[in-house]
């Protein structure tokens, strides 16, 4: 610091306004500066700290791991840091307008450096910052990447899983059941005659469908392997792994019946004049060039030809095909 | 690298395995368990002969805690851990306090205390033996990659001394290397030769 500002200003009025805690203790740990910082935090008063040894001043103990380290400041001359993460609260300091209220301490990072008086003597400075603010901003960015996290994997209108997480999921699934070589279910599902039921009823109506039906397929699951997601428009998909081919094949029954049984009227599908499923479904040990995404796919237009409302089930490979007839 | 002889060497580990001791003991003061620190081995080389091989650094980020400090010999001290592990020994020595999400915010700043734990020991142990008094800047953490840790290393050419201390660390059954890192210009080389000598003589 030149001399003219020295001059120009009191170190004392600099100390008092800095939004830090300092204290200064001397070679044996006395107070020598203890500022309004520290006064407001502490609701102790300068008068009452300086000249007093520094954990004499605090009515409630100083953390050892604090007084180690002012100790090995003051022994060694070595510059000290107390971070937030390990320490939390090593000096009793509360935010100003908890202070006789026996609230939860501030947390702090602390530093101390050896310093030299004008008399030569070796003194410490401790400085105190505030860390409650960054850590209740980490805090509230921690909640923010969490909602963004689910949103990003959401489908906004029905609350399953969007195609995003299935695509991710899918991939996943199936390199997992490569690997363990059990088998995997995939199940193609589609509303029936959804673009005249739109027509029909309306759009607003064609959307409390597409949730109806998204709530009656989730409510058929039960293991947490199991997903459903909306894979656009008014279609479906579930991804199931360990089930045998005949149970995968009653579980495409269930989800029809499910649909069925919500009893939506839709004047405009004939025969049933209610809202109905079709689901095509594909189980087997994946391998590499197979692909069940594109067999339920298959067998869900199967299911479309043959005059919907109905389940087809198509195997992984024409061998198993074969083997089966 | 003349000045050296193999009995310098081990008189400089054997400060420096004090010093990891005392490291140890206040790290296992914040930790609340064990933790074990030693030096196995001192090392002093140019700093043109050192590559990712003589400090074991793979691929990969690298944590550094850096300090300056000065006295009868002047030195930058940088103390290397892989990330993963820095990030790994931090969150030990949080306990659960807190959980690695909230790591990211507090890493830099643990990181530094730990740095500066084991960094302050071994300078005052140093302090202690070789009957000293050194300065010390405050610590600093960066994350870099090998190639940048050895450019950082080889670009001042007023210290071309680098001495590298091989440090194991045991924090709850976790066993972490790193490396400490001095950084000598060739005067400060020779005073701390002079003292491990006097060290040294002391005993023969």
């Amino acid at each position: 610091m030149s001399e003219i500002s020295a001059k120009r200003f009191d170190m004392e009025d600099i100390f008092n306004a800095l939004n830090l805690g300092i204290i200064v203790v001397d070679a044996v740990g006395k107070v020598l500066l203890w500022n309004n910082w520290i006064s407001k935090h502490s609701g102790i008063q300068e008068a009452d700290a300086l000249n007093h040894q520094l954990e004499n001043v605090f009515p409630e103990p100083i953390s050892p791991a604090f007084l180690t380290a002012l100790n090995n400041t003051l022994t060694y001359r070595l510059p000290v840091v107390l971070s937030t993460a390990l320490h939390r609260t090593p000096l009793p300091l509360y935010h100003a307008s908890e202070v006789n209220q026996q609230q939860t301490r501030m947390y702090q990072s602390i530093s101390i450096t050896p310093i030299q008086s004008n008399l030569n003597e070796s003194c410490c400075l401790i400085q105190v910052t505030d860390s409650s603010t960054s850590i209740k901003r980490e805090k509230i960015l921690r909640s923010h990447s969490e909602i963004l996290k689910k949103e990003a994997i959401t489908d906004g209108l029905t609350d399953i899983c969007n195609r995003r997480f299935f695509d991710a999921h899918y991939e996943m699934a199936v390199a997992d059941a490569k690997r363990q070589k059990h088998p995997l279910s995939i199940f193609m599902v589609d509303i029936d005659f959804f673009k005249s039921y739109n027509d029909f009823y309306g759009h607003v109506a064609g959307d409390t469908v597409i949730k109806q039906v998204a709530v009656a397929l989730k409510s058929q699951l039960s293991r947490a392997t199991d997903i459903v997601a909306r894979y656009g428009g008014e279609e479906f998909v579930l991804v199931m792994p360990h089930l045998p081919k005949k149970v995968a094949e009653q579980f495409a029954e269930k989800l029809r019946n499910a649909a069925f049984n919500l009893a939506i009227p839709h004047m405009k599908a004939a025969p049933f004049n209610q809202i109905t499923i079709s689901v095509g479904v594909c189980t087997g040990i994946p391998e590499n060039d197979s692909n069940l995404l594109n067999k339920a796919d298959a067998a869900l237009y199967q299911a479309k030809l043959k005059g919907r409302n109905q389940c087809i089930s198509l195997p992984l490979c024409e061998a198993e095909e074969y083997l089966q007839q | 690298m003349n000045h050296l002889s193999d009995l310098h060497l081990d008189a400089l580990a054997e400060v420096f395995s004090i010093g990891a001791g005392r490291a140890a003991l206040s790290l296992s003061e914040i930790v609340g368990d064990e933790v074990r620190i030693s030096v196995p081995s001192v090392q002093v080389v140019n700093s043109e002969d050192i590559n990712s091989t003589t400090l074991s650094l793979n691929s990969g980020r690298f944590g550094a805690v850096n300090q300056h400090f000065s006295g009868p010999f002047n030195a930058e001290a940088v103390l290397l851990f892989t990330e993963d592990q820095a990030l790994k020994i931090v969150s030990d020595m949080m306990g659960s306090q807190m959980s690695l999400e909230e790591l990211a915010e507090f890493e830099h700043e643990a990181m530094c205390e730990l740095g500066n734990i084991i960094l302050n020991a071994c300078l005052s142990a140093m302090a202690d033996i070789f009957n000293f008094t050194l300065e010390s800047s405050l610590p600093d953490y960066t994350v870099a990659s090998a190639d940048e840790i050895l450019h950082r290393l080889k670009e001042d050419a007023n210290q071309p001394y680098v001495m590298i201390l091989h440090i194991d660390l045991t924090i709850e059954k976790r066993h972490t290397a790193g490396n400490l890192v001095f950084l000598l210009s060739s005067a400060s080389l020779t005073n701390l030769v002079a003292h491990v000598d006097q060290f040294i003589g002391r005993f023969s």
